[in-house]
């Protein structure tokens, strides 16, 4: 079974992020792996040990600092990781998933996995475009996949913890949501072992699509800051609420 | 005395004896020396000889359980007494005419011996009803009160062996062998007194009184006391009694370095170019000092009582740790499971939810009478736990990747850490642009709990008050990484170290300031094995000093408030910072009750170790709320109007007291404050309400 | 190409989400503005779909669509747009949204807009606001071309503008749905027992401040009363008041109801991660500090029970 993931390195919400011009000040903050990619890491390494097979997983470098990202993904499993240099911080979800596409091309990928989506997915998730640009299927939100043979057994969240159950041959790409397991941990000793010994393999961008989007503007939104303090009695204060709720219809 | 065939009978029986009691101490030697290398024991000859002293005087058991204590000192001495018994029992079977009766008239000893004999009949007959005393207490609290302490909890993995009642029979069997043995002394000297009463030997004339004398009696006698030795010796050896010898060589051997660093995950020094994992799987992965740890164990539940994990109900006993090690050596070395020694200790001697219990608060290591270190070899299980892609709970995986991304556990942005610095009404300088007397180290929570935040900014004003030049890292601070160590992540430890030493590297300063105890025990402790070579101080002591040296002055005298304080593990236990929390709020004035657990015996909040990181919280009432009680009951001995106060100085126990008097429903009775507001008030700086930002 | 504005509607188990109506009204507000129709189309065999308040609705009645299936869904979609080439093309950012926009924009080479809170026409182009970066930042975007795809948050518009009973018209898939790679098998509902907090539109979560097990019952009472669920912070269901099927927070679920009442919650980071993105979040707590001021829309500084009590005889 040949496994290719596709992670986005993104920027960190953890911090603030400042804005330049009308976009992120790309200069100003930390990049990390994308939260939901550790899923389809560990998803794809789960299939990984009970079938058999190769876990490649694949990056755009956008800041030149994807390394670690990629030694984390072969500590937890992955046989070979491929970096293409883009040096391009504002690279689209388009343009990403264009670039992706192609190295995944020569791959012979039975499977790619992507996280289902990413906090800077303005234009759309990589993982559907991957699937258009090399003709597959895409399936998103999963929560488990098997492989027998030659098809898949996809499980699919819905809202309300509906799920379904899809059979897809493959080849295919699938959104992962979650790893039936949560993703494991990689020992910071094993992690700096990869960064020692591992080599990455590194593909220069071919390709070239774009969001189609003209970015107006970027902000934080309209503050809400401090919450509006309700005074008086706890009867004035209930009376408050109970009206604001019926404004609001959820009274 | 005794008959020529009885002699070869005796040198035959004491040879066989002295084979088993060798082959059983090689075969525990070889053991211990299959352990890793332990962290070097400097000067061997004196630790020894200072634990001999120890061991003599009893000390080290009266952390705990006084009475118990004293009898087991009667205990002792009763069968150190006995080793001399038994040599002159010996002498008197292989000896013709060899008694000290009498005042051993019967050898028509020199004149200035005979007050020494008669010391010794009064000693040994007296230790003798001693003996019978206090091992009937200690059968009786074992068989019959059913002492509780000497149980383990249901949920606490036990070797099968152990859980069948294997220690019990060896408590049987010793204590039946005492009793037999001691008994038997007193009635083989009872028999020979065919003159009557000695005056210096009252149980036995008592006896004597009631028995009369008798030649066949002392033959009987005789045997039945020696006989029993010649089999318990070697007994001794596969059973828990080996703590009667390793007891005092293990502690002689104990751990010499700072409590507060922990052995290395590897060991530093390697034996025959052997190459070593990471942490402990199995048995010998200990370091042979651990090892020798579950033959000096006794099974006398001190940790178990003081562990935190195991008061909330637990699967944790430090107690069960070492007594499974020893059983599974046994089976492994005396037994015919030699496969044992490969067997995961996950599997053999603690649990999984075990190991992920402790808090690493050192409580079992300081009560142990013997020098145990459980806490160091239940880190070492996590180390390799965690190697081995063992699935840990989510809330510590969350915090530890959040700690190798962010340098924070909290999951906020590295540049997040001085926002509080930003808002102050006065500049708080970074360390690493400007020169400072003061490096304070702030830590996680101080940096980013909201709840907490505001007794950071108290600090930095008192400080800025006090006139102390002083600095913070900003973003170039991460996570100390005491926690991190002791959940087992020596990796990520070694990267946050070598991040806040780059840090260090660009600042300048004469010394180390930190608000959490945890941070303070590792910068002090285990950074200098880094290279970091710096004086660190907990702001408790910085705060004395500033008052002592009259920067800060008392304007308010706070009486009106009456308060206990709680010994934060890091840095009472760990490093001994029992006194200048204490100076501190007498300096203060306020109406000062200690609770009864304090000091050295603080009582964990439970959030040490990763315990603050857990994901699942198990039910059962926390230690935190438990202590609120205590700390309740104190203050119910001195009733008056006051307001009560429960004083800390560790950010991590203002989160987990807070919580724990809303959890046991007291709020209004009993308030948490970080030892800083009260400064704050008694000094005289107002919160500041609305902030600069 | 045409200025209409296509709603892609979403159904399970033969109902319209939430999403469906509000899109719908959002576009015939946009349809108006450029001189369009707001066309419903609802993918799906079998399904009620005279519901809209659309200007037309187009059902593809086919059997193989009874059930979602993104593969079949998005050729038929595909097909659709590139017949009918609308202006634009509104997903929810749910389930089909979230397998088919970007999808869609890929195969036809047109924008897609994701995270849409609001979309608007101004000088005769389209504008959206995206939430970016998990809520912190909103971007402004216009779609470049001449169809633009928007995938709407649930829950950005008013629903009710987009109900009504325009009939729908019915025709066949516009493509062969022979030969497709991706089978649905079966659908698993959630196992009977607790109430799923994340799937509740309305929560009244308790914390340490409510005090005892005793008092669970009277946020259940309120929270009948409103239609809620209850949900809690962790020191509640750690304190085994509570299942931890209701546990909001890290550790716990993440939740983002419409209304999140907080009874004696001080807004611990950990319970924050679970529900921050509520869209109305109201905290009562006696604490006038307690961080959770600072995330709340609207606060009070009071003793729980008594507002509670006070409520209750109000509703």
């Amino acid at each position: 079974m040949n496994i290719v993931v596709a992670i986005k390195h993104i920027p960190s919400i953890a911090d603030d992020l400042p804005v330049k011009g009308n976009n992120v000040d790309f200069d100003s903050v930390d990049f990390v792996l994308n939260e939901w990619d550790e899923h389809s890491i560990e998803q794809a390494v789960l299939i990984k040990e009970a079938v058999g097979g190769t876990v490649t997983v694949v990056g755009v470098d956008l800041i030149g600092e994807l390394d670690n990202a990629l030694h984390l993904a072969l500590a937890k499993g992955a046989d070979k990781v491929v970096k293409i240099t883009a040096d391009d911080p504002a690279a689209d979800s388009h343009q990403q998933a264009k670039w992706l596409a192609e190295a995944i091309k020569g791959m012979g990928a039975d499977m790619v996995f992507a996280g289902v989506q990413a906090s800077n997915d303005i234009d759309g998730q990589i993982g559907p475009m991957i699937a258009a640009y090399l003709d597959m299927p895409y399936i998103g939100g999963t929560s488990a996949i098997e492989v027998s043979g030659n098809t898949a057994t996809v499980s699919k969240e819905f809202p309300g913890g509906v799920g379904m159950k899809y059979s897809v041959t493959l080849p295919f790409v699938a959104g992962v949501q979650s790893a039936p397991k949560p993703p494991r941990y990689a020992p910071v000793s094993k992690v700096r072992q990869m960064a020692q010994t591992a080599t990455i393999e590194k593909v220069a961008p071919t390709g070239e699509a774009s969001a189609g989007l003209a970015f107006k503007k970027m902000a934080p939104p309209v503050a809400t800051g401090h919450a509006e303090m309700i005074e008086g009695s706890p009867k004035e204060v209930a009376a408050k609420i109970v009206e604001l709720l019926k404004s609001k219809g959820l009274a | 005395m005794l008959t020529t065939i009885e002699k070869i009978l005796f040198i035959l029986l004491a040879l066989v004896s002295a084979g088993f009691t060798v082959h059983g101490f090689k075969t525990i030697i070889d053991t211990i020396r299959m352990g890793r290398p332990a962290p070097e024991l400097k000067n061997i000859p004196a630790s020894l000889l200072k634990a001999g002293v120890t061991v003599l005087f009893q000390q080290t058991i009266f952390k705990a359980r006084k009475v118990l204590s004293a009898i087991h000192m009667g205990l002792f001495f009763g069968l150190i007494t006995y080793a001399f018994v038994n040599l002159v029992d010996a002498l008197e079977g292989l000896v013709p005419n060899f008694d000290l009766i009498y005042s051993g008239k019967h050898l028509s000893p020199p004149a200035w011996t005979v007050p020494l004999i008669n010391a010794y009949n009064l000693i040994s007959d007296v230790m003798s009803g001693f003996l019978l005393i206090a091992i009937t207490v200690f059968l009786v609290r074992r068989f019959i009160v059913k002492d509780k302490a000497l149980a383990y909890r249901e949920n606490v993995l036990l070797n099968p062996k152990v859980k069948a009642g294997g220690q019990a029979k060896d408590s049987l069997i010793v204590g039946v062998f005492v009793i037999m043995h001691v008994s038997a002394h007193l009635m083989s000297q009872a028999y020979r007194l065919t003159e009557g009463a000695d005056p210096f030997m009252p149980i036995a004339s008592f006896l004597n009184s009631i028995f009369g004398a008798s030649q066949t009696g002392v033959h009987v006698a005789w045997w039945i006391s020696i006989g029993w030795v010649m089999f318990i010796i070697p007994y001794l050896s596969r059973s828990k009694h080996t703590h009667f010898f390793m007891a005092p060589i293990n502690l002689g051997l104990a751990k010499q370095n700072p409590r507060g660093q922990l052995d290395p995950a590897i060991p530093l020094k390697v034996i025959d170019g052997r190459k070593y994992d990471p942490g402990a799987k199995v048995i010998t992965d200990l370091a042979w000092t651990r090892i020798m740890d579950a033959y000096a164990c006794v099974q006398c539940n001190r940790c178990q009582d003081v562990c935190p994990a195991n008061f909330y109900g637990r699967p944790l006993s430090p107690s069960a740790l070492e007594v499974n090690k020893r059983y599974l050596l046994k089976e492994a070395t005396f037994g015919s499971h030699p496969d044992l020694l490969l067997a995961p200790l996950t599997e053999t001697v603690i649990s999984p939810e075990a190991v992920w219990s402790c808090t690493t608060c050192y409580a079992c290591v300081r009560v142990c009478p013997v020098g145990n270190e459980p806490m160091a070899d239940i880190v070492d299980i996590r180390r390799r736990m965690l190697i081995d892609g063992f699935e840990i709970d989510s809330g510590v995986q969350n915090a530890l990747q959040s700690l190798a991304t962010n340098g924070n556990w909290m999951g906020k942005g590295k540049r997040l850490r001085g926002r509080w610095a930003k808002e102050m009404e006065f500049p708080v300088k970074n360390a690493t642009e400007e020169p400072v007397e003061v490096l304070w180290f702030v830590g996680d929570t101080a940096s980013f709990d909201e709840r907490v935040i505001p007794n950071t900014k108290m600090v930095a004003r008192i400080f800025h008050q006090a006139g102390l030049d002083f600095g913070i890292l900003y973003q170039n601070e991460s996570n100390a990484g005491n926690d991190v160590r002791r959940v087992g992540e020596e990796g990520l430890f070694e990267q946050l170290v070598e991040q806040n030493m780059a840090a260090f590297g660009k600042a300048q300063f004469k010394q180390i300031v930190t608000t959490d105890p945890h941070s303070f025990n590792t910068l002090k402790n285990e950074y200098p094995q880094f290279g970091g070579k710096f004086e660190v101080k907990h702001y408790t002591v910085t705060l004395l000093k500033l008052f002592e040296e009259g920067k800060l002055t008392v304007k308010n005298k706070l009486s009106h408030y009456k308060v206990t304080f709680h010994d934060p593990c890091y840095l009472g236990r760990y490093n001994g910072g029992f006194t200048a929390p204490r100076k501190l709020l007498e300096l203060l004035g306020v109406e000062f009750h200690e609770m009864p657990r304090n000091c050295e015996n603080s009582f964990c909040c439970g959030a040490g170790g990763g315990q603050i990181w857990m994901g699942k919280v198990a039910p059962g009432e926390r230690p935190a709320e438990n202590r609120i009680k205590e700390a309740l009951t104190t203050f119910e001995r001195h009733p008056n109007e006051k307001k009560q106060l429960f004083i800390v100085t560790c950010p991590k126990d203002m989160v987990m007291y807070s919580d724990a008097v809303k959890t046991t429903g007291n709020e209004g009775k009993i308030e948490v404050r970080d030892i800083i507001q009260l400064v704050a008030e008694a000094v005289g700086v107002e919160e500041v309400s609305q902030i600069v930002g | 190409m045409s200025n209409d504005v296509f709603v892609i509607t979403e159904h399970l188990d033969g109902k319209f989400s939430d999403v469906s109506f509000e899109m719908v009204g959002k576009a015939k507000e946009l349809a108006k503005a450029l001189g369009g129709q707001a066309v419903a189309v609802v993918v799906g065999g079998g399904v009620e779909a005279n519901v809209f308040a659309s200007d037309s609705t187009i059902q593809v009645d086919d059997a193989a669509l009874s059930q979602f299936n993104p593969e079949a869904y998005g050729k038929v979609i595909e097909a659709l747009v590139k017949e009918k080439a609308p202006r634009v093309v509104l997903f929810g950012w749910t389930v089909t949204g979230m397998d088919v926009a970007a999808w869609l924009s890929a195969r036809l080479g047109v924008p897609c807009a994701a995270y849409a809170k609001d979309v608007r026409v101004e000088g005769g182009g389209v504008v959206v606001s995206c939430q970016a970066y998990g809520g912190k930042l909103t971007a402004e975007v216009a779609p470049e071309g001449e169809t633009a795809i928007v995938a709407c948050l649930a829950g950005s518009f008013p629903a009710e503008a987009g109900q009504g009973a325009t009939a729908a018209e019915k025709i066949a898939s516009p493509v062969d749905l022979s030969g497709l790679k991706m089978k649905f098998i079966e659908m698993v509902k959630p196992a009977g027992g607790d109430v799923d907090i994340t799937a509740q539109t309305k929560l009244v979560s308790v914390g340490r401040g409510i005090g005892g097990k005793e008092n669970i019952e009277l946020a259940e009472e309120l929270a009948a009363k409103l239609g809620a669920a209850v949900s809690a912070s962790r020191p509640v269901v750690d304190a085994g008041w509570l299942p931890r099927t209701r546990q909001v927070g890290k550790s716990g679920l993440k939740v983002k109801p419409k209304l999140y009442l907080m009874l004696g919650i001080s807004g611990a980071p950990e319970h924050l991660e679970g529900m921050k993105s509520a869209e109305l979040i109201i905290a009562i707590n006696t604490d006038k500090k307690a961080p959770i001021f600072n995330v709340a829309h609207y606060g009070a500084t009071a003793d729980l029970f008594e507002v509670a009590e006070a409520m209750l005889e109000l509703l």
